[in-house]
Formats: structure tokens, C-alpha cells, sequence
């Protein structure tokens, strides 16, 4: 690579007056590559872009740990799928009962059954609730809020 | 009056009957406005509080072995690094990053290696993972460098967890917290009987900063109710009850955002922030088994 950059002669003149002072000479410039034959630096360049140079052997089990693979992937499916319908499961719930108890309201009070029906389209998500982080902030929870005072109009 | 006095008390699943004068100023206090007749008799409102997860959730030990196994899988099977493109050859920085390597063993005639003959291609054993280290940033001990400073992460334990304490917003960061309160010697949800006819969610939230502070900040989820429940003679009644003379207790979600639950009422003796399972072991089996779909498993 070094042969690659242009070479300076860096020359110590010793000055009996002014101490030691560094002087810059230019010699003559070399070509780029000049020691390399094209040949060579072709299989350089391909060896960089070869896809094949670059990639990992291919995996390849024993039976034993081909066996142990799938075990690892089955139970893993039956996890999720465990817990997808234990999910279900609860959303189920979730909106029968939501359902009985709407269904009750408007069978015991017509008013309070309008009420918890309104549509709230000016209703928007909280910005102050945090999204879950792998770690919790310096400050963990704000213990002094005190509530907004309207101003009367 | 003393009617009115009486299916008040009958909110509580204890059954427990305070002495004539106590249910008169009881029936003042609550039902001032409402008439005997009036179909708001018998209804309250109950708040499900909930503090959302501030972390994310633990892994179980399964899923964590999973991810890692995963994670071994994806690094065996990578691409090697093309440090030609990073860095180019020559300058200091590549000096640094090949310095900062280790590479592994490449193959001598007449040598016998254990873990099979290496196959070396771009300095990386082909049948392995390679593992990329980056350089370490030169520490300078003159300067105060605000970036070069090693990350140091917070518990996800805190000092409430440790110190066991139950009535804290900052404990079980990663799960969901649900308010409960003690009440005439009963733990269950917040509750408060409608004395005007105004959206349940309104009478829940007013309520809660009676019994509570009003220095919370909360957010209701929805105004409509999300489960009832059915009350007898102060007796909880079954999901699918056909009886006619009951009292209903309509629950409302919110989450608590900002500020702290203090008790500013004679009625509340004690208050915890419990998880799903702590709420399980603490109230009436049949009050959890008619809420238990309501609280969040994470």
C-alpha cells in the first residue's frame, strides 16, 4: 500500500543558528499499482466482491442435534400457541363481559346506559403514559402532580 | 332512611351490619339525593386503577433460552464482516480495528486440531460465528468525555421491591399494578354508589379523589362499563343470577399517570398496588373469580 502513496524525502538540515529545521522535497511521482500486475489485482478485487468468500459454511447436524433442533422448534410453537389462546381466551371473556354489563345497565337505566355509550371522538391517548424500557428512567415515578386550575373565564 | 342505610351496607361482601345510628349517617352521607323508588338506587360505580408496566416484561426462562438459541443460530450463519468496507486500507483506524481482533488459528501442514481443521476465509474460521470486536475508545483520564463513558443501567429492581413495600407505585415495574382498598375490613376494588344520575365513569373518577388525593393524575379508558357485578343483602350473587332485587356494582378502567393514591377518608383503613396474582391472594375468591379476566397477566 505504501508503495501505492507518493513518497516525499523528508531532509534534517542542520542550521548552526536556528537549531534543527524538517525541509519537504518532491521526487518523482509514481504510477499507482505500478507493482502489481493486472492479473493480480483483478483477484483481488473479485476476491472482495465473490459472495462466495464471504459466506459462512452451510449448517450441517448430526441427527442427534437435527433431533434436538426440532424438539426446540416444537415446543416453541406449542408455547406460542399456548399463549395465543390463552390471549384469545381472555379477550373472549373480556367482551362477554363487557357485553353483560352493558346489556344490564340498559335493562336498570336507559340515561346511564346513554352516558357510557357517547362517542368521545375529541378523546386522545395520554402522552405522559411511558412506553415500556428495557430499563426504568432516573426518575421512576412523578409523586408530585398537582392538578391544572381552570381559569374562570 | 333506614332502608336506604341498609342497601348501602349491602355493597359490602362481608355482610357486616353497623349498629342503627351508623347506617342513618351513612345514608345521609350517600344517598342524599337519591329517592327510595329512583333506579339509580343500588348502583355504584367501581374503578379497576391500574399503573401500566414501566419496563418491559421478563422473559420467561424458556423464552429466553429460545431467543438466545436464536440468536446463536442467526450469528453461526452471517455473513463475515467486510472490514475492506469499513475501513480503508492503510489508515489508522484499520490498524486499530485488526489490533483490536483475535484471530483464529489458520491451517499448518502436519498439525492436528482438535476442533477440526480451520477453513479460513477473510481471517474468519468459516464453521464458526465471528465474533467482531470493536476498538476500544482511548479513555482520557484529562478530560471529562460525556460519550466515552460506560452506560450504567438502572435496576429493573427497586429500593420499594426490596423494602417490600406494598403500598408503592415503584415496585413490580414490569407488571401491572391494580388499586386495592380495605374497607369495613374487606379488600376489593374502589367503589362508590351513583347519588345523581351522571356517567359512571365521572362518579368513579370523583369518587376516587374523595377516598384518594386530588393530586392524581388519571385516565379513563372508556365511559363504558367493562363487567358487573351483583350484590344481595350484601352478598355476592353469581354471574348469570336472575334475580330482580339486587345491587349493581359497574366497573370502570382508568390508569393512574401521575401523582399518589393518600388516604383522605375515614372509610379506607388500608390501600396496596398488587399484581394480578397478589390481587388473586388477597380478596374473596368468588369476588376474583368474577374479575380475574379484567387484570392484565403482564
Amino acid at each position: 500500500m505504501l508503495s501505492n502513496v507518493r513518497t516525499s524525502i523528508i531532509r534534517q538540515v542542520d542550521y548552526l543558528t536556528s537549531g534543527t529545521q524538517l525541509h519537504f522535497i518532491r521526487t518523482k511521482r509514481k504510477k499507482a499499482g505500478s507493482d502489481k500486475s493486472e492479473v493480480r489485482k483483478l483477484v483481488t478485487q473479485l476476491s472482495v466482491l465473490s459472495a462466495n468468500r464471504k459466506q459462512p459454511k452451510l449448517l450441517k447436524f448430526s441427527n442427534e442435534d437435527y433431533v434436538k433442533h426440532q424438539v426446540i422448534q416444537k415446543s416453541w410453537n406449542l408455547y406460542v400457541r399456548d399463549k395465543k389462546a390463552e390471549e384469545a381466551n381472555i379477550l373472549q371473556k373480556q367482551y362477554e363481559s363487557i357485553r353483560a354489563a352493558n346489556e344490564d345497565l340498559q335493562s336498570v337505566s336507559k340515561e346511564l346506559f346513554s352516558f357510557a355509550n357517547t362517542r368521545e371522538p375529541s378523546k386522545r391517548f395520554p402522552l405522559e403514559l411511558r412506553v415500556p424500557t428495557e430499563y426504568p428512567p432516573n426518575q421512576i415515578w412523578h409523586h408530585d402532580y398537582t392538578p391544572k386550575v381552570e381559569k374562570k373565564k | 332512611m333506614l332502608e336506604m342505610g341498609q342497601s348501602e351496607i349491602e355493597h359490602s361482601i362481608t355482610g357486616y351490619s353497623p349498629p342503627f345510628v351508623e347506617v342513618f349517617t351513612m345514608s345521609v352521607r350517600n344517598f342524599a339525593s337519591v329517592a327510595a323508588g329512583s333506579e339509580l338506587a343500588g348502583i355504584s360505580s367501581a374503578l379497576l386503577l391500574s399503573r401500566i408496566p414501566l419496563v418491559t416484561p421478563d422473559l420467561h426462562p424458556f423464552e429466553a433460552a429460545y431467543y438466545n438459541y436464536q440468536n446463536e443460530l442467526k450469528r453461526r450463519l452471517m455473513w463475515t464482516f467486510p472490514k475492506y468496507y469499513y475501513f480503508r486500507k492503510g489508515t489508522v483506524a484499520e490498524r486499530e480495528f485488526v489490533q483490536a481482533q483475535k484471530y483464529p488459528l489458520f491451517k499448518r501442514p502436519g498439525v492436528w486440531f482438535p476442533r477440526g481443521v480451520p477453513d479460513l476465509k477473510h481471517g474468519r474460521d468459516r464453521r464458526f460465528k465471528e465474533e467482531v470486536t470493536l476498538p476500544k475508545q482511548q479513555e482520557r483520564a484529562d478530560e471529562d468525555d460525556e460519550l466515552s463513558k460506560p452506560v450504567v443501567f438502572n435496576s429493573r429492581v427497586t429500593a420499594a421491591d426490596e423494602a417490600g413495600d406494598l403500598t408503592s407505585l415503584e415496585r413490580r415495574l414490569s407488571r401491572t399494578l391494580y388499586l386495592l382498598i380495605k374497607t369495613k375490613g374487606a379488600w376489593k376494588f374502589p367503589s362508590f354508589p351513583l347519588v345523581e344520575p351522571k356517567p359512571l365513569h365521572e362518579a368513579a373518577e370523583q369518587g376516587l379523589r374523595e377516598i384518594g388525593s386530588v393530586n392524581m393524575n388519571t385516565w379513563t379508558v372508556s365511559n363504558t362499563p367493562t363487567a358487573v357485578l351483583k350484590y344481595s343483602n350484601g352478598k355476592l350473587l353469581d354471574a348469570e343470577t336472575q334475580e330482580k332485587e339486587v345491587e349493581r356494582e359497574y366497573f370502570i378502567k382508568s390508569h393512574i399517570i401521575g401523582g399518589d393514591f393518600q388516604i383522605s377518608s375515614s372509610d379506607v383503613e388500608e390501600f396496596r398496588w398488587l399484581t394480578k396474582e397478589e390481587v388473586e391472594q388477597t380478596v374473596e375468591p368468588q369476588y376474583y373469580g368474577q374479575l380475574g379476566h379484567l387484570l392484565s397477566t403482564v
